[in-house]
């Protein structure tokens, strides 16, 4: 069944997601279509794809084009059309609009976001083109993390679902996770409730603070408000306030978006794309942190705590939970912050089981989209970690969190994470 | 020589993808990984331990650090106390300490030996961990003074097999991408999320550098951070272990046969001397035909599978008619009619090899034992070569200086 994708139209291809994704498709033997507005756009897509593969060969399965004069010939060729456009619903609306005159009965149209209101990308659509169409979220960047979030819409034809879960994983070796179509679905949904909450947290402690605080050593690639330099300050605040607008649970007091981040936003602070945001790089090649309060930047303060260090020295000889018994241990108001960080991700993950991901599965699509999407260390790893399912509840009541039914069965698959001590950095 | 059976208890490998230093971890940190995770999946003892024996070929260069056997007793309280060795071979320091261990036990020394393989190479930029690397051949003769001497070296292998037999570089394309093809099936392999394609490896790019002659990025093994470990069995110790886990003694691999040869370390030395041969590394091709002969197979069409040491293309090609699966110089035979690939009639590297799967130094040659475990004991998984009982481990070290052959295998 997985055979019957073999050319795919990706719109956008000069993104950074419709590139390397479409990349990835040509990696794998699909021919494909790049697509953008000019057909320099496209061809700037196929050059960040030939960087990922390494290979100038892959060229050969891709072709290159503008919407105005390839579009109808690549939809009509296509067995599957990627929408990976602007995120912006009235933008991907008009794209699907165009597109729908030349797709075939059994085209499938997949849309790459995963913080718009999937329903609302294909209003006016045929019933044709909607049971046909769903969302697979690839993550960023697709040839290091392999995760990809896939859900549809109440007309999507379940049998388009499973096809594609098994064409994005034999085909293109995704780590698929089905997810419900709810908002940000279940990454997103996690990681920027936290982010949200270290940016509050950064206007009392500061920036290099916090990145200290809940640095690589507590089980994540990179520290968090270097993520969102990585991210965009103004992707930032897009998911944050589509969260704050479509979702409402225990955590909803976390996704704040506090004034200074509007401020960044104004003075083009948005991270890396702008080359300032939380960091910004001088030419010395060391780097200066934002104030939150006066949104200027200062020098680097080097933040030292005696129960971090400890707990890097531990990870960096691979005693991993020596170095969580190092953290639990510790006193102190930074400590607690680390502490409820940490506890806070795995109250929230559980919380979500049934609700984002579907019960039977317990943990285990949520563990695979923190590690594959993000390099977190999963949340059953985290759990692990702090002593076990029922040594977590513990920690859960003693900081009035909601303890979720799904940590307190500890209810598992029989998938496991391996390898976790690679999610444990000891910076 | 005494002939008392050796047996392999499984072990565990770490994710040959993992970049250890930008984890910033140190490399006895890699050895505990590899022991625990070889003690949750082997569910031995650990009390059971008599020794513990550690191939390493360059910790002092890449990490600054010697005497790596000393941290095995890290690991756990009740290990302060035990004897622990470190061995040395270049590219096969592991399977060196494996033969170490093997003999350990059949002199009745030791009735359990853990064994760990383990390099850190990421610590080094690419020119200084090729310099480093240069020390596993002559260095003042060969390498001093030279970048990436090890490609130069083996793309004069493929030069002799060019002047003695011809030799088409397509063919050794084609070994690049089966290897690299094998990897995606192993989830510790290193390149498993590559991509490769046989246009790809045949053509010189700036993604596919010449960096040795007829070398091409493709062609070389990788440089790789990874442990593994293993454990080295007594018959009497292997039985008890059978019983507790309710398996027959029969099921569990044992070493068949061995054969271990060291040629002159200087490259042009072992090619002129093997100008009257047919074999261009003879000292290779009798390490493997003694570990025939001990283990009582006629040939290598006894064999279910081959894990040999591809650091290059070139080593393969080798590799391919030393173990005779042609005759000398024929090794493209092979190659075109899909007798190395996983559903050949003797398929090599279903693990990736060197190329694909990864090459931290010290730790191949324990790899390749413990993959040769996993193909006999069934849990290869998706590269699993369907009902393996016998297969071959080609270890070698510096331009096939040092070589090491294992055949692992039940009775049948």
């Amino acid at each position: 069944m997985v055979n019957r994708i073999n050319t795919v139209a990706v719109l956008g291809a000069s993104g950074t997601i419709g590139s390397l994704s479409g990349g990835l498709m040509a990696q794998n033997g699909l021919k494909v279509y790049f697509l953008s507005r000019t057909k320099e756009g496209a061809e700037r897509g196929l050059q960040r794809a030939i960087a990922q593969a390494r290979s100038e060969t892959i060229a050969q399965n891709i072709v290159c084009g503008d919407y105005e004069h390839l579009l109808s010939r690549a939809v009509d060729e296509a067995d599957w059309v990627v929408e990976a456009i602007t995120e912006d619903a009235g933008i991907k609306q008009h794209m699907h609009e165009q597109v729908e005159p030349y797709i075939k009965p059994q085209t499938i149209i997949s849309s790459t976001t995963s913080s718009l209101p999937l329903s609302s990308l294909v209003q006016g659509r045929s019933k044709e083109f909607k049971k046909h169409f769903l969302s697979t979220h690839f993550y960023n960047p697709p040839g290091r993390m392999p995760a990809c979030e896939i859900t549809g819409i109440d007309d999507t034809d379940p049998e388009i679902i499973e096809l594609m879960q098994q064409f994005l994983a034999k085909r293109l070796r995704r780590v698929v996770i089905r997810v419900k179509n709810v908002a940000a679905f279940a990454g997103n949904r996690i990681a920027f409730v936290l982010f949200s909450r270290i940016t509050s947290l950064a206007r009392e402690f500061g920036v290099e603070t916090m990145d200290y605080l809940i640095g690589p050593y507590t089980g994540r690639l990179m520290p968090p408000l270097a993520t969102l330099d990585l991210v965009g300050i103004d992707i930032h605040k897009a998911i944050v306030d589509s969260l704050n607008a479509n979702t409402n649970d225990a955590m909803h007091n976390w996704l704040a978006v506090p004034g200074y981040i509007n401020t960044m936003i104004q003075k083009n602070l948005l991270g890396n794309k702008t080359k300032g945001g939380f960091y910004k790089k001088l030419e010395s090649g060391k780097y200066v942190f934002l104030d939150p309060v006066s949104c200027n930047y200062g020098p680097a303060i080097e933040p030292h705590m005696a129960f971090v260090e400890q707990a890097k020295h531990l990870i960096r000889m691979a005693r991993y939970k020596e170095a969580f018994e190092a953290i639990l241990s510790a006193r102190g108001r930074e400590a607690d912050i680390v502490k409820d960080i940490l506890c806070a991700y795995v109250a929230y993950s559980y919380s979500l089981v049934g609700q984002v991901t579907d019960s039977k599965m317990g943990i285990e699509g949520i563990d695979k989209v923190m590690s594959y999407g993000f390099h977190w260390a999963a949340p059953s790893v985290i759990v692990d970690m702090l002593g076990g399912s029922q040594a977590a509840v513990g920690l859960l009541r003693e900081r009035k969190l909601e303890v979720p039914q799904a940590l307190q069965d500890d209810l598992k698959s029989g998938f496991r994470i391996t390898n976790s001590g690679k999610y444990f950095v000891a910076k | 020589m005494k002939d008392e059976a050796v047996y392999i208890l499984g072990g565990y490998q770490t994710d040959f993808a993992r970049n250890w230093a930008r984890e910033n971890k140190h490399i006895a940190a890699m050895m505990r990984e590899a022991y625990e995770g070889s003690i949750e999946a082997t569910k031995l003892e650990p009390s059971n331990i008599r020794a513990a024996f550690v191939g390493n070929f360059a910790a002092e260069l890449y990490c600054m650090q010697g005497h790596l056997g000393a941290f095995f007793v890290d690991f756990d309280p009740r290990f302060v106390g035990l004897p622990t060795m470190r061995f040395e071979n270049a590219c096969a320091a592991s399977a060196v300490a494996a033969l170490s261990a093997m003999a350990h036990i059949q002199a009745g020394i030791y009735d359990l030996i853990c064994l760990i393989g383990v390099e850190q190479m990421k610590t080094a930029d690419p020119a200084k961990g090729g310099e480093y690397l240069g020390t596993a051949a002559w260095y003042e003769k060969e390498c001093q003074g030279i970048e990436f001497p090890f490609p130069k070296l083996f793309g004069q292998l493929g030069d002799e097999y060019d002047k003695r037999y011809g030799l088409d570089d397509r063919h050794l394309a084609k070994i690049a991408d089966i290897n690299y093809t094998n990897a995606r099936n192993n989830p510790n392999a290193q390149t498993r999320d590559w991509f490769m394609s046989f246009e790809h490896a045949c053509t010189v790019s700036k993604y596919n550098t010449a960096i040795g002659g007829r070398i091409k990025v493709t062609d070389c093994s990788q440089v790789t951070d990874g442990a593994v470990c293993l454990y080295i069995a007594s018959k009497n110790y292997a039985s008890k272990y059978a019983a507790r886990h309710g398996l027959k003694i029969e099921e569990i691999p044992r070493i068949l046969g061995w054969g271990h040869t060291t040629a002159p370390i200087e490259f042009a030395k072992k090619v002129a001397d093997s100008a009257d041969d047919q074999y261009i590394l003879p000292m290779t091709r009798k390490a493997i035909t003694d570990a025939y002969e001990r283990a009582g197979i006629a040939d290598c069409w006894q064999l279910d599978v081959i894990e040999t040491h591809d650091c290059f293309t070139t080593s393969e090609y080798m590799a391919i008619d030393h173990f005779g699966l042609t005759q000398p110089g024929e090794s493209y035979r092979a190659i075109e009619e899909g007798v190395i690939e996983m559903g050949g009639k003797l398929p090599i590297n279903p693990s990736g090899g060197l190329i694909g799967c990864g090459h931290p130094v010290g730790a191949t040659g324990a790899r390749q034992l413990l993959d040769a475990y996993k193909q006999i004991t069934g849990t290869a998984g998706d590269y699993q070569v369907p009902n393996a009982k016998k297969v071959a481990t080609l270890n070698i070290g510096g331009t096939a200086t040092t070589n090491v052959c294992f055949i692992v295998g039940v009775r049948s």
